[in-house]
């Protein structure tokens, strides 16, 4: 149970999101994202082992920005009519300014909770191989990604490399910000530069192991569909069908 | 004899280039034979072995005259990837080979090519991690084994394939040499086992012995310009006083002292932290301990990673040093002033971070592996440039796997392993000591080793 959707196929997985994600774009109420939220949570709670506190984290900057909407919506709305239904000094808040604005926050959160649903519980080379094996991703583009991917700590050795370098030749760091993102520049150009030619080679390197591009005819790591996919599924269905019509049992 | 792969009168040109890299060149490759093909870098050796492998001439529209014949048919009426599943490649970098994460995905992969059916695949993987005695690495991640080891998953890669031909791009010049040498006895046995013909190209042949049968020259062979034994230039006030440093977790309490002029070995197995302690010494990581002078030079194994500016002439005098002219002159950079430093050779990238760093006035000089990779005339250009250095005063402290060079050029050697400094050894009589060498995976240079066997 508690490794559910972490077994669950990618790519199946990928689709149950981006319909749910597409739904919920209609929904303009505030009740049917934070339904949706919630939902998503409780999920996660059940089928996953996930860290709650690298959730927290990552989560931040949505409350943050979750907040930013409620508050300017708050401040700046056009519409203004409809009771008062809350007054801070000489600001007068009415009903349909806070639908507004809790219908945006919420979305944002039920947005990013369950992308991060999707990020935390998807082994990204899985994903890859399950996009190349159930809906047909050409494997040019599959294989350049994962080579991409196998790449990220080699890149990021060289970055601190050049970072150390640089301090030996005493580059100070820039205090102002804008300066220091400049100075990056001179990190990224020898590391393009190193980057071009680590990609011809790996280029080279496929090629000579008998890779042309074109489709596979067997696969040595199969990912499958089964039971449980169509489990979850059903069960995002159920969720997402409840948060739609949750004016029909919330009232 | 079945002649495997055929050139007659070959010559073949980048698109945008006047020169031709391989001219009128005609050579046969039998069934199994153990060919080498050597010549200087730049000498088209690289694209000599990218047409027998047919990565050229479409993967770069290059210009290809003469004809290539290949078991005996036309190079060029092989459909992609099908030259691929009989001629396998072990290329010379073993960072940039790989796309999978575990040795067993990324035989898989190779699998998967051939389109075998997935049945087989189960049975053809152990059969090559048996053959090539590394079942134990089945599941490990590639990037995280060492230099020797994934020279030798990207052997197994191309053995599964079962080639016929086998061509080997330089595969020894990441190793250190002790892991070169096994890696050599270990090929030796798989040949014999899998009767392959093998094409290697490689500048060096002291590490193969005798493994090859016959060996092609790409360019006449200049008697590469030797470099002899250097005369000490070590003076006798101290320049570098390095007190217990250490780093957290790996690099152990290291205490050493060098003199002015004195050019030091660093050596070890792959991975025994010699680049560590190099970073350790600049402060380049946290460490503990002391080091004196405060101010040292750090010449990296990229030597670009250093620069900053867009002139070869603002780069030395980046640091706000006094004497940028005289540097200038003495590194012979003048006619390069104006030039991009990341434009100029490599010889001579490296030429400028020493002169950039000695008008910074830091006297010591840390090298990390100056030599991989390079040609016997970048090495002979190398060892002058430290030879008149050390001349002039500076001290020197170079990580090194290429001991016929660290024989020619140390006063004395540091010895390496598992994160400790076992000693500092005056060069000379330590060059004899076989154990010693073997226990820090080096072997003795090849003049000793003649010496030993006169007085034997």
């Amino acid at each position: 149970m508690k490794h559910a959707l972490h077994k669950m196929n990618p790519s199946v997985k990928f689709l149950a999101i981006t319909v749910c994600m597409f739904t919920m774009a209609f929904f303009f109420d505030p009740w049917t994202p934070f339904v949706f939220w919630i939902a998503v949570l409780v999920l996660q709670v059940f089928l996953s082992q996930i860290n709650w506190k690298k959730w927290l984290l990552f989560m931040l900057p949505f409350f943050v920005t979750a907040f930013g909407y409620f508050w300017t919506t708050l401040v700046f709305a056009e519409e203004q009519s409809g009771p008062v239904v809350w007054s801070i000094w000489n600001m007068h808040i009415t009903e349909v300014q806070l639908n507004h604005a809790l219908s945006l926050s919420f979305r944002v959160l039920a947005f990013s909770s369950l992308s991060l649903l999707f990020a935390f519980t998807t082994n990204p080379v899985t994903f890859i191989l399950s996009l190349m094996q159930q809906l047909k991703l050409s494997p040019k583009i599959a294989y350049g990604v994962m080579v991409g991917y196998q790449f990220l700590p080699v890149l990021k050795d060289e970055f601190v490399q050049i970072q150390q370098a640089h301090r030996l030749r005493g580059a100070a760091q820039e205090k102002n910000a804008l300066q220091r993102l400049l100075g990056i520049r001179r990190i990224l150009i020898p590391m393009l530069a190193g980057a071009v030619r680590k990609a011809e080679r790996a280029a080279f390197a496929m090629e000579a192991r008998g890779f042309t591009g074109e489709r596979r005819s067997s696969y040595f790591q199969v990912i499958s569909i089964g039971k449980v996919d169509v489990v979850l599924v059903v069960l995002f269905l159920i969720v997402l069908v409840l948060s739609c019509t949750n004016g029909l049992w919330l009232s | 004899m079945h002649k495997i792969i055929q050139f007659e009168q070959v010559s073949f040109r980048y698109p945008d280039e006047e020169k031709w890299i391989l001219e009128d060149l005609s050579l046969t490759v039998l069934r199994g034979e153990r060919v080498v093909i050597n010549g200087p870098s730049g000498c088209g050796k690289t694209t000599l072995l990218y047409l027998c492998n047919r990565l050229y001439p479409d993967n770069c529209d290059g210009v290809l005259n003469g004809s290539i014949k290949i078991f005996g048919k036309d190079s060029s009426s092989f459909i992609p990837g099908e030259i691929n599943h009989r001629i396998s490649t072990v290329f010379q970098d073993p960072d940039s080979q790989f796309c999978m994460q575990t040795v067993e995905e990324e035989l898989a992969f190779t699998l998967e090519n051939l389109h075998v059916r997935r049945e087989e695949m189960e049975k053809r993987i152990s059969e090559v991690l048996t053959l090539t005695d590394l079942s134990e690495f089945r599941h490990s991640v590639i990037q995280k084994l060492s230099g020797g080891q994934k020279q030798r998953i990207a052997t197994a890669c191309a053995l599964i394939m079962q080639p016929e031909v086998l061509l080997l791009d330089e595969p020894l010049s990441h190793l250190d040499p002790y892991t070169a040498k096994k890696y050599v006895e270990w090929l030796d046995e798989l040949q014999q086992k899998r009767s392959m013909t093998i094409v290697a190209i490689e500048h060096r042949l002291d590490l193969w012995g005798d493994f090859f049968d016959r060996s092609i020259s790409l360019k006449e062979n200049k008697e590469p310009p030797p470099f002899d034994k250097r005369k000490s230039s070590k003076q006798d006030d101290v320049s570098l006083v390095v007190n217990k440093v250490s780093a957290k977790s790996f690099l152990q309490e290291t205490t050493f002292s060098l003199n002015r002029g004195e050019i030091a070995v660093l050596a070890g197995p792959n991975g025994s932290g010699k680049s560590t302690l190099l970073k350790a010494l600049c402060q380049l990581i946290p460490s503990s301990g002391s080091v004196e002078p405060k101010l040292l030079g750090y010449v990296p194994q990229s030597p670009e990673f250093l620069f900053l500016t867009k002139s070869v002439q603002d780069e030395v005098g980046f640091g706000g040093g006094i004497n940028v002219d005289e540097m200038m002159t003495r590194l012979q950079l003048f006619p390069i002033a104006d030039a991009h430093p990341f434009a100029v050779s490599h010889g001579q990238k490296r030429r400028v971070a020493i002169a950039a760093m000695l008008s910074d006035g830091r006297e010591v000089i840390l090298m990390d592996e100056p030599t991989s990779g390079q040609d016997a005339a970048a090495l002979a250009e190398l060892f002058q440039l430290i030879d008149e250095r050390a001349c002039e005063g500076t001290t020197f402290l170079i990580v090194t796997h290429d001991m016929e060079f660290a024989y020619c050029l140390a006063d004395s050697v540091l010895l390496m392993r598992d994160g400790c400094l076992t000693g500092k050894f005056e060069a000379g009589a330590m060059w004899s000591d076989e154990q010693l060498l073997l226990d820090h995976h080096l072997l003795p240079p090849k003049e000793v080793m003649h010496r030993e066997a006169c007085f034997a």
